[in-house]
């Protein structure tokens, strides 16, 4: 695990020059490019403002509600984008794999790092927006964004365990593709984006709801983001312990499954 | 030069795990427990790329290895590189390689191809300053300065292959593995690339050649090895080497080409009147047929390979096609140079016809066959006793036999030897 972190230290040149392959090759020929890795949030953000704000005319939901969707919604699509192409990318380079000496723990990293970067991209937008929110007259944002990069920095090693441990058993399990992407459908709705946490009522629920890897993360964007406060030490601790479970667990399954990916992929 | 071998081989084993539909849990179980796909795999479950092999390169040398397809070249480069990692055994490289196996593996289509120039050298380990300062070399070497701002999936698969070398070969290998890459360029490219592997030789560096160009391995290289299944059938001189390998090659061709022809005449069933070629080998009118010949041991068992002296039955599957009261069936042992060692029919042996009216069998039990090692084709035929022939068919079956000691000729009777008078002889140190 602690290996595996060194390889990645080690090789962070090719590691960034993968990622910006990665990148430039999904934008080449395309006129919007990157515009394009906002297109699908924003729709989204669209879509359940309408449902949840027009439509269910939701008061008790936490207002501005777009705002307060957005803060969880462009983490929870870095994250489910990074797993999504994270857990194929050993299978889909196999070529490059049995051609090339090659530490393989780089490709799922590569899938993580390059939405990360969709979603670094994504953060003016809602930096302009939680502007605009407080020029409206709500009390969003503050000084405590400062503490983002902590907060991301979390999130991207708890998304690299988890990629690196669907990769590998990707490889050898075909199915984990199609299982993870019911698992993050379902997860979506368990993880406190488009509701906040105190809108649930029935306690056992709250309980469900720590079921999503996510859900520290969530509630950690919205206090840093929409409520502009720092989270809690408990929240912290959280979130710090599902990203270090996530890593161990994660990039431990990758070493222990390591000399076999090549030959399987 | 007492120097460390650039590369040495310790009875590298490598299996490949078959894929089989279903046995994804125990493959995967496999891997989670032992860290191996083929840990405790059993003998149908894996395929030996290559077995037990042993053998060094030293600094500064040009190694070639040959081999027919499947003999696991391609996996022993693979294992050098570091690719694989061995079953069993070990594999140490000592130096920095660089693995032309299959180039441009890391291209990526849609980009340029300056940018996978950088990729490319990324992935093979230089850092962006090394690959700016050989840029240029890079590009002149492929020849292709005018495409570099080219996405390369408009590159023709030869122009692939040149920019794959030029970047691999401006790594400033010290080992570097070759695996037949000059066949795909064109001839002035091919003659760079050699002149580039001549010039690395010349500084010293250790190179590594897998190439089915029989002539460029003799001329280029120190040694050669040859392996065949997955194993080392020779190492050493290339001359030696590569004449014994042209050798088996020429043995299996023919031995190829006799049983194709011989399929091609068996599936001619109808009996051959038609105008002859080279060799016919199938005659008659038809009123019988041979359908089947084995050769049997004592237990029964069909066998083509005999110990000489041992029992051997030759049985005869016929079928008349018309009630026949004269016919005689006979058998021929001759060498594939058409030397006869022996021949009879059962009217030499005094069986009067009676009738003959539908699927029969005939056995012929030798309890002693007494012939010389070697190769051997019998001739089956049933005919009229004028020699009219209902069906003859020659060298319908080949068989061996082989000897204790050598000796020369087709035949090896039983013997002794005794002596007597002022002879000596002294016991032979070996087995």
């Amino acid at each position: 695990m602690l290996s595996i972190l060194r390889e990645l230290i080690a090789r962070r040149g090719l590691l960034a020059t993968l990622t910006a392959r990665d990148l430039k090759a999904r934008y080449r020929g395309s006129v919007l490019g990157f515009l394009w890795s906002l297109a699908n949030p924003l729709l989204l953000l669209a879509v359940y403002t309408f449902v949840f704000g027009v439509v269910f005319r939701q008061r008790a939901l936490t207002q501005p509600y777009s705002l307060f969707l957005l803060c969880g919604l462009f983490p929870w699509v870095w994250f489910a984008t990074a797993l999504t192409e994270g857990t194929v990318a050993l299978v889909a380079n196999s070529a490059l794999l049995r051609r090339a000496v090659f530490p393989v723990e780089l490709l799922p990293m590569v899938a993580v790092l390059a939405n990360l970067l969709h979603f670094l991209l994504a953060l003016p937008v809602l930096a302009v927006a939680l502007l605009a929110g407080r020029l409206l007259g709500y009390p969003v944002g503050g000084w405590s964004a400062l503490a983002l990069p902590v907060v991301i920095l979390l999130q991207l090693v708890m998304t690299g365990g988890l990629a690196l441990g669907l990769a590998a058993l990707h490889v050898h399990f075909k199915d984990v593709k199609d299982l993870l992407a019911n698992l993050l459908a379902l997860l979506f709705f368990l993880t406190p984006i488009l509701y906040p946490l105190a809108a649930i009522e029935l306690p056992a629920l709250t309980y469900v709801v720590r079921v999503s890897p996510m859900t520290p993360f969530a509630l950690g964007y919205q206090e840093l983001l929409f409520h502009g406060r720092l989270p809690g030490p408990w929240l912290w601790a959280q979130m710090l312990g599902v990203a270090a479970v996530a890593w161990l667990a994660g990039a431990g399954l990758f070493a222990r499954l390591r000399e076999t990916l090549v030959e399987a992929a | 030069m007492s120097e460390a071998p650039a590369i040495r081989v310790e009875a590298a084993t490598k299996l490949f795990r078959r894929q089989a539909p279903g046995r994804h849990f125990r493959t995967l179980k496999s891997a989670l427990l032992e860290g191996s796909l083929v840990g405790r795999a059993t003998e149908e479950e894996t395929i030996t790329a290559l077995r037990d092999v042993s053998f060094e390169v030293a600094r500064g040398e040009a190694f070639g290895i040959v081999g027919s397809n499947g003999s696991g070249k391609s996996t022993l480069l693979k294992l050098l590189a570091g690719i694989l990692r061995p079953t069993r055994g070990r594999v140490l490289v000592d130096g920095r390689v660089a693995a032309l196996i299959e180039l441009g593996a890391g291209f990526h289509p849609e980009i340029s191809g300056r940018e996978n120039v950088f990729i490319n050298g990324a992935l093979l380990g230089l850092s962006r300053r090394e690959i700016e300062r050989r840029y240029k070399q890079i590009v002149d070497f492929s020849g292709l300065a005018d495409f570099m701002e080219e996405p390369v999936k408009n590159y023709s698969s030869g122009m692939y292959v040149r920019l794959g070398f030029a970047v691999a070969i401006h790594t400033d290998p010290e080992i570097l593995l070759v695996d037949e890459v000059l066949a795909v360029g064109d001839e002035s490219f091919a003659h760079r690339c050699l002149r580039r592997i001549e010039e690395l030789l010349a500084a010293g560096r250790t190179v590594l050649f897998v190439s089915h160009s029989l002539a460029l391995v003799e001329g280029l290289c120190d040694r050669v090895a040859w392996l065949e299944g997955g194993t080392l059938r020779a190492v050493g001189e290339p001359r030696r080497v590569v004449d014994a390998y042209r050798q088996a090659v020429a043995e299996a061709e023919s031995a190829e080409h006799q049983r194709s022809k011989e399929e091609r005449e068996a599936a001619e069933a109808a009996p051959a009147e038609a105008a002859a070629p080279a060799e016919v080998l199938r005659w008659g009118s038809g009123a019988a047929e041979i359908t089947a010949v084995r050769l049997l041991d004592e237990a029964g068992a069909e066998r083509y390979h005999f110990a000489s002296g041992e029992a051997v039955t030759i049985e005869i599957s016929a079928v008349a096609r018309e009630p026949l009261s004269d016919f005689v069936f006979g058998v021929a042992i001759a060498t594939p140079r058409g030397v006869e060692c022996w021949g009879t029919n059962t009217d030499l042996e005094g069986y009067e016809p009676g009738s003959f009216s539908g699927p029969a069998t005939v056995r012929v039990r030798c309890p002693a066959l007494r012939l010389g090692a070697g190769e051997y084709q019998l001739d089956v035929a049933v005919h009229a006793r004028s020699g009219s022939p209902y069906d003859y068919r020659r060298k319908l079956v080949a068989f061996t036999i082989t000897t204790p000691r050598a000796g020369v000729g087709v035949y090896a009777p039983e013997r002794e030897w005794r002596f007597a008078g002022e002879v000596v002889w002294r016991r032979r140190p070996e087995t």
